[in-house]
């Protein structure tokens, strides 16, 4: 196997992004925060670097398992992530919102019942198993991803619990990216592969993908605006409330003793 | 080629990203509004408050707090009916209900000012719990026919604690110079 012009451009360039986004999200300290993001970012530079190296001396057979294997471990990572933005958004304090943490489980399920569904739907044109395999979980992965974002910007509006700055940065990438990965993947169901409209629609994917990459670098380098301080006077009553709670507290312990 | 299960596709497919913008851009917009107006929109609130005749509810009032200041002795007392009828039965207190609530937002929105409006908004919810608490109780005594009996004792109550609320609201405007005070004179 070989790599074409198009392919190699959009595999070095791809190359070149995710290793500039895992220099911002180090040097910036965000891999901190966001560390299952950052394991997403490392991972594909590793995925493109094995898969070159396999496309190169391998055969076709072991390149599309490791290719289906990476896939695997993306699908894993890209949901792992959303938990990560969503539990940065839903539990601040380390404990979920008792209103959404029921509704983000029954969100969960029927994402991916409708998912499912909507993977099951068309015959792909694909003969070999992994292959229906991989186009089935890639649109299986796309709709699921945007069920969950659009589900936690439901849960946030609804509970007023707002985003911070950077996590509504990555959502948004990924949001979009999966929007579009949703329409090529479902064109990818219904065309044959090596034919021009597939390799067209993969193109697409990989430059939406681009995109978004580029936006993350931007994004995340940039710092998010400093939050306000609260006037003294509030402070004081939040205290005095605080110690106000306290003393209930203990006097309510006394009781049920 | 295109078969018939590729068009079923297809249309699941627009469907769900017709669905998906949808409810993504009504949330999203929502999301942004709650983000410009942490305090909501001062129309909105207006727009909340019910209509009571605030000659009744003074007069209600009026007479519940005369009669425990025991300053007008030789005042009549109003007849359970008369009471009843002046606040506009089950749905006048239902009003009185749901604008003890906007009172609350009322003085909530105050706090884009005055932080320490933050006193009275407790004070306030306070009081629209009492509220909430005497109307529960005259509906138990409607359900159970007791209705007429139960009027001296938890509607006039109610209606002077809901009236003692339109007043410290209406001060604390009038105190802060803050806008929307003529607004609100007319819709209390």
């Amino acid at each position: 196997m070989h790599l074409t012009g198009t392919i190699l451009l959009f595999w070095a360039t791809g190359l070149a992004a995710h290793g500039l986004l895992l220099v911002v999200l180090c040097t910036r300290h965000r891999a901190k925060t966001f560390p299952i993001f950052t394991a997403l970012i490392a991972t594909n530079i590793v995925n493109a670097i094995a898969l070159y190296e396999i496309a190169l001396h391998g055969t076709k057979h072991s390149y599309f398992i490791a290719y289906f294997s990476f896939a695997v471990l993306d699908l894993a990572l890209q949901l792992s992530v959303t938990y990560e933005l969503a539990s940065d958004t839903f539990c601040p304090t380390g404990t979920w919102a008792p209103d959404v943490r029921k509704g983000f489980l029954i969100l969960v399920l029927a994402s991916i019942v409708i998912a499912a569904i909507l993977a099951c739907l068309p015959a792909p044109p694909e003969r070999i198993l992994l292959g229906t395999l991989l186009d089935r979980g890639s649109l299986f992965s796309s709709a699921l991803q945007c069920e969950l974002l659009v589900g936690m910007l439901a849960f946030s509006a609804t509970a007023s619990l707002p985003w911070k700055t950077h996590v509504a940065r990555i959502a948004q990438g990924l949001g979009f990216f999966s929007l579009i990965s949703l329409l090529t993947e479902a064109g990818h169901s219904v065309v044959a592969r090596n034919t021009v409209a597939f390799e067209s629609l993969t193109y697409v994917r990989m430059t939406t993908y681009l995109l978004c990459a580029s936006y993350w670098i931007v994004m995340l380098w940039l710092e998010a605006p400093a939050p306000k301080e609260l006037p003294e006077e509030t402070r004081r009553q939040l205290f005095t409330l605080q110690r106000r709670v306290e003393y209930d507290l203990r006097k309510l312990r006394a009781l049920k003793r | 080629m295109i078969t018939i299960r590729s068009v079923y596709f297809f249309v699941f497919v627009a469907i769900f990203i017709v669905s998906i913008l949808a409810v993504g851009t009504f949330f999203y917009l929502r999301y942004q509004r709650r983000q410009r107006y942490p305090y909501g929109k001062w129309e909105n609130l207006l727009s909340r408050l019910g209509t009571l005749d605030r000659n009744n509810i003074a007069c209600i009032a009026q007479g519940f707090l005369d009669r425990n200041d025991e300053r007008s002795g030789d005042e009549q007392d109003l007849d359970p009916d008369r009471i009843w009828h002046l606040l506009g039965g089950m749905e006048g207190l239902e009003i009185v209900e749901r604008n003890c609530a906007v009172l609350v937002d009322l003085v909530f929105y105050v706090q884009q000012w005055y932080p320490e409006a933050l006193l009275v908004a407790e004070q306030l919810r306070q009081n629209a719990r009492e509220v909430e608490w005497h109307i529960e109780r005259l509906r138990g005594a409607a359900k159970r026919g007791r209705l007429k009996t139960a009027i001296p004792d938890y509607l006039e109550q109610a209606v002077a604690i809901y009236y003692r609320m339109t007043q410290e609201v209406i001060a604390l405007y009038r105190q802060g110079d803050l806008p929307g005070l003529a607004d609100l004179q007319r819709s209390l």
